[in-house]
C-alpha cells in the first residue's frame, strides 16, 4: 500500500508571486549582485565612449599629428602625446569604439554560428551530420590561434577584415560545443516527442523548440567571446595581424613597445588602463550573469 | 523515572534549526521533541517540506551549513548533547554510534572507488583493524545483506550493481560498526516497488540481530504500517502527533493524521465521487500563521485553533501526544 | 595489450584530424598563400624566366598532386627549406623545440599547480573571505592582456627603470644559473596570466565535486575531513583537472611561447613561428600547423589513457 502523502493536498495551482522562470530569478540575483552591477555600469560607460566615437562627437582626431613628440600630460593633452606627436586621449578615445566593434561583431556572429552548428549537431547526433560537425570543430580548435589568424590573413590578401574571419572562425566551437552538450539533453524531453507526434517539421522542432532554451548559454558564452576578442585584438595588432585601419589599444600598446625603452609610458599607461578597465568590467558582469543563471557555476556562492 | 531516563536512547528536545533564504531566515524544523528508546522502529512521516529530513539530518548534524543551522535545542544520546559537541568528536560517533542511510543510492557511493576500499574506510575509521582484517568483516556484512558472492563483489565498482544492491551495500557500510541508531532517510523511494519490499526486510532483520533503534523517514504511511511500531507525524515543522502505528492508524487523534489517512485510495464497500483530500495548502514558512499551523485547513478548527499554536501533549508511557486543542477521539 | 590496441585505434581515429588540419592549412597557405614567384626574380622579369621559376616551385602543378606532396613531406618529415634563411626546417625545429621546451615548462607547472593549491584554499574557506579574495585576484588576472604582463614585468624586472635584476632579453645559456636568470621573467608573466583562468577553474571543478551526494554519505559515516578532501574530492575531480591540463600543452608550448619569445628575443618555435608568419615563410609555417595537430591527437590519446587509471567507470571500448 504506497500513499504518498502529497496527494492529502489539493492541487490548487500556486500563486503567481511564486512562478519564477529562469530568467525572472536571474534578474533579481543580478540586481542584487553588486560587484556585477558595478561591471555593468562601467561596460555602459565604455559603450556611450563609443558611441560617442561612432557618431562622430569625439575622439575624431585620433591620427591627426598636433602635438610635439612625447609631450607630458596636460591640459591640453589629457594623455600626453605620443612618439608621433599625435593626443594619446583621441587615440584612447577612438579605441573604445574598436574595441565594441571587434567584440560586438565576433561575440554576436560566433554565437550565432556556434548556436546552428550546435543545435544540428546535437539534435542529429550520431549521424554523419554530427560527425563531420565535431570533425570541423576539431579541426578548428588544433590549428593555433595565431597561426590561423595568419593564414587567413594571407588567404584574404590582407582584408582588414581578416582578423575578424578568423576570430568568428574559432570561437565559434566553445559555444557549439557547449548548445550540443544541452541540446542532446533536451532532445529526450518530452516535448520534442509531443511535438513529433503532431507532426512538426524537424527544423521547426530544432529552432523553435529546443534552441530558445539554450539561450541562457548563449547569452554568457557571447559575453565571454566578447572578452576574448578584445583581449585577442590586442596580440594580434602587436604581432601586425590586427587591426589595420583606425586605431586600437592593441596598437597603442605595439607602438609603445619602443618608446617604453626609452622611458615615455604615458602611451603604454593609458591603453593598458582604459583595456584592462573594459575587459575587468565585463568580466565581471559576465560572472554575474554566470552565476545568476545557473548557480553552479564559478562565482562564489 | 530514573528507569525511563536510563531507557531512552535519544532525546531531542526544543530542536530548531533555520534556513537562510533570500527573504530571511526560514525555520525548518521548529521546535520539537521526541524520545526514542532502543531496539524500536520508529517513523517519521509527512509530505515534501515538512522538516523531516531536516530532522534526520540534525541528529547527525549534517545539515548543510550555509544555509542551515540548528539555532535551539538539544539532542541527548548516551549522555552527550550532540548540538554542543565538537565537529571532530561528532565525526566519531557517525557511523560508529549512529548512522545514516539516503535516498538516492545512484549517487550515494564514489563511483571512483571500489566498494571494499569505501567499506573499510569505515570499518578502519572507527576500529583499530588491519585491511585484511576490515576486508573479511565488509565482506561479511555484504553477505549479511544479501549481496549473493560476496568476496567477489567487493573489488566492484558502485555503477556495476544495481540501485537495489547499492543501497544494501550502503546498509552494510551503515551497519559495519554496530550503531545504536541507524537513521534511514526514505531508503526505498528511489527503488521500484518489488526491490522496495526486499530492502525494507532487511532492515527489519538486521534491526533484530544487531539490536538497534531504527528510525525510518519517509512520506509512505504503508511502509510506516509495515515496518514500525511508533510513528512521529510532521506538519510545517512541527509535531503534530505521535504513537503507536496501530494508534495512529484506528483512532487517529489529529485532524491531519486522519486527514491523510483518508486519502489512501483504498478498496471500498462503495462507490464514492471523489478521493478525499485535505483541501487548501501548506502554509508559507515566510508568513507562517498566528495559531495553529493546520487551522485554515481544519473542518475542526475553533476560534482558540487561530489563536496561538497547541504543544504537543504527551500522555501515557508510550510516548504517544499530539498538538492539538481539540483532538479527534 | 589491451591498452596497445586502444591507443592504436585512437590513433587511426586521429588521422581525420590530421588530415582536416593539413588540408586547411595547405589551402590558406600554400595554395592562396603569397605567390613568391616575384620575389626570387629580379626585376623585369621575362615570361619566361616567370614560368621557369613557377615550374621550379611546383605553382602549375595540380591542387592535389600540390596537396600530395605536401603531405608525403609531412611523414617524411622533410618539410624543406625555410624561405628566409635556407636553413632546413627540420634542423630548425630540432635546435628551438627544446628550447621553447625548457622556457614554457617551469611556467606551465608552476601555473598549474598554485592554481590547483589556490583553489583547493579558496574551496576549503567556500563563501568566505579567503575565497573571495582569492576569486576576486583571479578576476583580476584574467582581465590584464598578456602582452602588457610581460611589457610591465619587462619594465619592471628587467629595465633600469625598474629592479634592473635580470636580462632584459635574449637566451645565452650556459649554467644553470644563466637559466634562471633568462627564464625567471618569462616564467613569472605567464605564471600570472594563467593563474587567474586556472584558479577558477579549478575551484569550480572542486566545488562541484564537494556538493556530491557520496561526500555527503562518507561525512555521514565519520570520515575524517583531510581524508574526506583528498580521496573523495581530490580524486574525483582529477578527471576535469586532467583533461584541462592535457589539452592545455599543445596551446601552451606553442601559442604561450610565440609572445614570450618574439618579446623576450628566446629563439624558440615561437619565435620562428612569429618570424614566419610575418615573413610569409611558408615551410616553416607548414611544419609548424601539422606537428601541433599532430601533437593534438597525441594528447588527446594520453588524455584517455590517463582517465582509465582514474577513471574505473570509463572502458576501453
Amino acid at each position: 500500500m504506497s500513499a504518498p502523502t502529497n496527494a492529502a493536498t489539493s492541487a490548487a495551482t500556486l500563486p503567481d508571486e511564486h512562478h519564477e522562470s529562469i530568467w525572472g530569478k536571474a534578474i533579481y540575483k543580478l540586481r542584487r549582485d553588486r560587484a556585477g552591477m558595478v561591471g555593468f555600469a562601467i561596460v555602459m560607460a565604455y559603450f556611450i565612449a563609443a558611441s560617442g566615437v561612432w557618431l562622430g562627437i569625439w575622439g575624431t582626431h585620433w591620427s591627426d599629428v598636433e602635438g610635439p613628440k612625447w609631450s607630458p600630460m596636460s591640459s591640453e593633452f589629457w594623455f600626453g602625446t605620443n612618439i608621433i606627436g599625435q593626443d594619446i586621449f583621441q587615440r584612447a578615445i577612438y579605441s573604445t569604439k574598436t574595441a565594441f566593434e571587434i567584440g560586438l561583431v565576433v561575440a554576436v556572429l560566433s554565437t550565432l554560428i556556434g548556436a546552428v552548428l550546435g543545435a544540428l549537431a546535437g539534435f542529429f547526433s550520431g549521424t554523419w551530420i554530427d560527425a563531420i560537425i565535431l570533425w570541423i570543430k576539431g579541426v578548428l580548435d588544433s590549428i593555433p590561434f595565431y597561426l590561423f589568424v595568419a593564414a587567413v590573413a594571407f588567404a584574404l590578401q590582407d582584408n582588414p577584415y581578416a582578423m575578424h574571419v578568423a576570430m568568428i572562425s574559432t570561437f565559434w566551437t566553445t559555444t557549439g560545443r557547449l548548445v550540443r552538450g544541452e541540446v542532446i539533453k533536451l532532445r529526450n524531453f518530452e516535448f520534442v516527442e509531443a511535438a513529433k507526434a503532431i507532426g512538426v517539421p524537424q527544423i521547426t522542432i530544432i529552432f523553435r523548440h529546443i534552441l530558445p532554451n539554450t539561450f541562457h548559454i548563449l547569452l554568457v558564452q557571447a559575453t565571454i567571446v566578447f572578452v576574448a576578442a578584445i583581449k585577442s585584438e590586442v596580440i594580434l595588432s602587436f604581432l601586425g595581424l590586427g587591426v589595420q585601419d583606425g586605431v586600437s589599444w592593441g596598437l597603442m600598446i605595439s607602438e609603445s613597445t619602443l618608446e617604453v625603452l626609452a622611458g615615455y609610458f604615458n602611451n603604454f599607461i593609458w591603453a593598458s588602463v582604459l583595456l584592462f578597465g573594459l575587459v575587468m568590467a565585463f568580466n565581471m558582469f559576465s560572472d554575474a550573469l554566470q552565476d545568476a543563471l545557473d548557480p553552479k557555476k564559478v562565482a562564489a556562492p | 523515572m530514573t528507569d525511563e531516563v536510563a531507557k531512552t536512547l535519544l532525546s531531542v528536545r526544543n530542536l530548531v534549526v533555520e534556513f537562510d533564504t533570500r527573504f530571511g531566515p526560514v525555520r525548518a524544523v521548529d521546535d520539537i521533541s521526541f524520545d526514542i528508546f532502543p531496539n524500536e522502529t520508529v517513523g517519521i512521516v509527512g509530505e515534501s517540506g515538512c522538516g523531516k529530513t531536516v530532522t534526520g539530518l540534525s541528529l547527525l548534524r549534517l545539515v548543510p551549513s550555509p544555509p542551515g543551522r540548528i539555532v535551539q535545542g538539544s539532542i541527548i544520546l548516551n549522555g552527550n548533547d550532540l548540538v554542543q559537541l565538537p565537529e571532530n568528536d561528532m565525526a566519531q560517533l557517525r557511523g560508529d554510534d549512529i548512522s545514516m542511510i539516503f535516498q538516492e543510492p545512484m549517487t550515494a557511493l564514489n563511483p571512483v572507488l571500489s566498494l571494499g576500499t569505501q567499506m573499510t574506510d569505515v570499518l578502519r575509521q572507527h576500529r583499530k583493524m588491519t585491511k585484511r582484517e576490515a576486508r573479511d568483516v565488509a565482506i561479511d556484512m555484504l553477505a549479511k545483506v544479501g549481496i549473493p558472492v560476496p568476496e567477489k563483489r567487493i573489488d566492484e565498482y558502485p555503477h556495476e550493481l544495481s540501485g537495489g544492491m547499492r543501497q544494501r551495500v550502503m546498509i552494510a557500510m551503515a551497519l559495519s560498526c554496530n550503531p545504536k541508531l541507524l537513521v534511514a532517510d526514505e531508503p526505498t523511494t528511489a527503488l521500484d516497488v518489488t526491490t522496495q519490499a526486499q530492502v525494507l526486510e532487511q532492515i527489519v532483520e538486521l534491526q533484530e540481530e544487531f539490536h538497534m533503534a531504527v528510525i525510518l523517514i519517509t512520506h509512505d504511511l504503508g511502509v510506516i504500517a509495515e515496518t514500525c511500531q511508533r510513528a512521529i507525524v510532521m506538519y510545517c515543522g512541527n509535531i503534530v502527533e505521535t504513537g503507536t502505528v496501530e494508534d495512529l492508524f484506528e483512532r487517529p487523534r489529529h485532524p491531519y493524521t486522519k486527514g491523510l489517512l483518508e486519502s489512501i485510495p483504498r478498496l471500498r464497500d462503495e462507490r464514492i465521487a471523489e478521493l478525499p483530500i485535505i483541501p487548501g495548502m501548506v502554509p508559507d514558512l515566510l508568513s507562517l500563521p498566528a495559531g495553529c499551523r493546520f487551522a485554515d485547513r481544519c473542518k475542526y478548527a475553533q476560534a482558540d485553533c487561530l489563536q496561538t499554536p497547541p504543544r504537543l501533549e504527551s500522555s501515557g508511557d508510550t510516548g504517544s501526544g499530539v498538538a492539538c486543542y481539540h483532538p479527534l477521539n | 595489450m589491451e591498452v596497445l590496441q586502444f591507443a592504436i585505434r585512437k590513433l587511426i581515429g586521429g588521422i581525420p584530424l590530421i588530415l582536416g588540419v593539413t588540408f586547411i592549412s595547405f589551402v590558406l597557405m600554400v595554395y592562396y598563400g603569397p605567390d613568391q614567384t616575384f620575389e626570387l626574380l629580379g626585376k623585369n622579369p621575362t615570361a619566361e624566366e616567370i614560368a621557369e621559376v613557377r615550374a621550379e616551385l611546383g605553382y602549375d602543378r595540380p591542387f592535389f598532386v600540390r596537396y600530395g606532396e605536401f603531405l608525403k613531406e609531412l611523414v617524411t618529415l622533410d618539410f624543406g627549406l625555410s624561405d628566409s634563411t635556407g636553413e632546413p626546417v627540420s634542423r630548425m625545429l630540432g635546435r628551438t623545440i627544446p628550447i621553447s621546451l625548457a622556457l614554457v615548462t617551469p611556467g606551465f607547472i608552476l601555473g598549474n599547480l598554485l592554481g590547483v593549491l589556490l583553489a583547493l584554499v579558496a574551496a576549503y574557506n567556500r563563501s568566505g573571505w579567503i575565497d573571495k579574495t582569492i576569486m576576486g585576484f583571479a578576476v583580476v588576472g584574467m582581465s590584464v592582456s598578456f602582452l602588457i604582463v610581460i611589457i610591465a614585468f619587462q619594465i619592471i624586472f628587467s629595465s633600469s627603470y625598474g629592479l634592473d635584476l635580470f636580462p632584459v632579453r635574449g637566451w645565452n645559456i650556459h649554467s644553470v644559473g644563466d637559466y634562471v636568470m633568462y627564464v625567471t621573467v618569462p616564467t613569472l608573466a605567464s605564471v600570472f596570466v594563467a593563474l587567474g583562468y586556472n584558479t577558477r577553474f579549478y575551484r569550480a571543478v572542486l566545488v562541484e565535486e564537494m556538493t556530491r551526494d557520496h561526500v555527503r554519505t562518507a561525512r555521514a559515516f565519520g570520515i575524517s575531513p583531510a581524508k574526506l578532501f583528498y580521496k573523495h574530492i581530490l580524486k574525483n575531480a582529477l578527471i576535469p583537472i586532467i583533461t584541462r591540463v592535457m589539452f592545455s600543452i599543445p596551446l601552451v608550448v606553442i601559442s604561450g611561447s610565440l609572445l614570450i619569445e618574439s618579446y623576450f628575443g628566446i629563439p624558440g618555435v615561437g619565435k620562428i613561428t612569429f618570424d614566419a608568419i610575418t615573413s610569409g615563410d611558408q615551410p616553416v609555417l607548414k611544419a609548424v600547423v601539422s606537428l601541433t595537430a599532430v601533437l593534438f591527437v597525441i594528447t588527446l590519446l594520453l588524455t584517455d589513457i590517463l582517465y582509465r587509471a582514474v577513471d574505473p567507470r570509463v572502458s576501453l571500448k
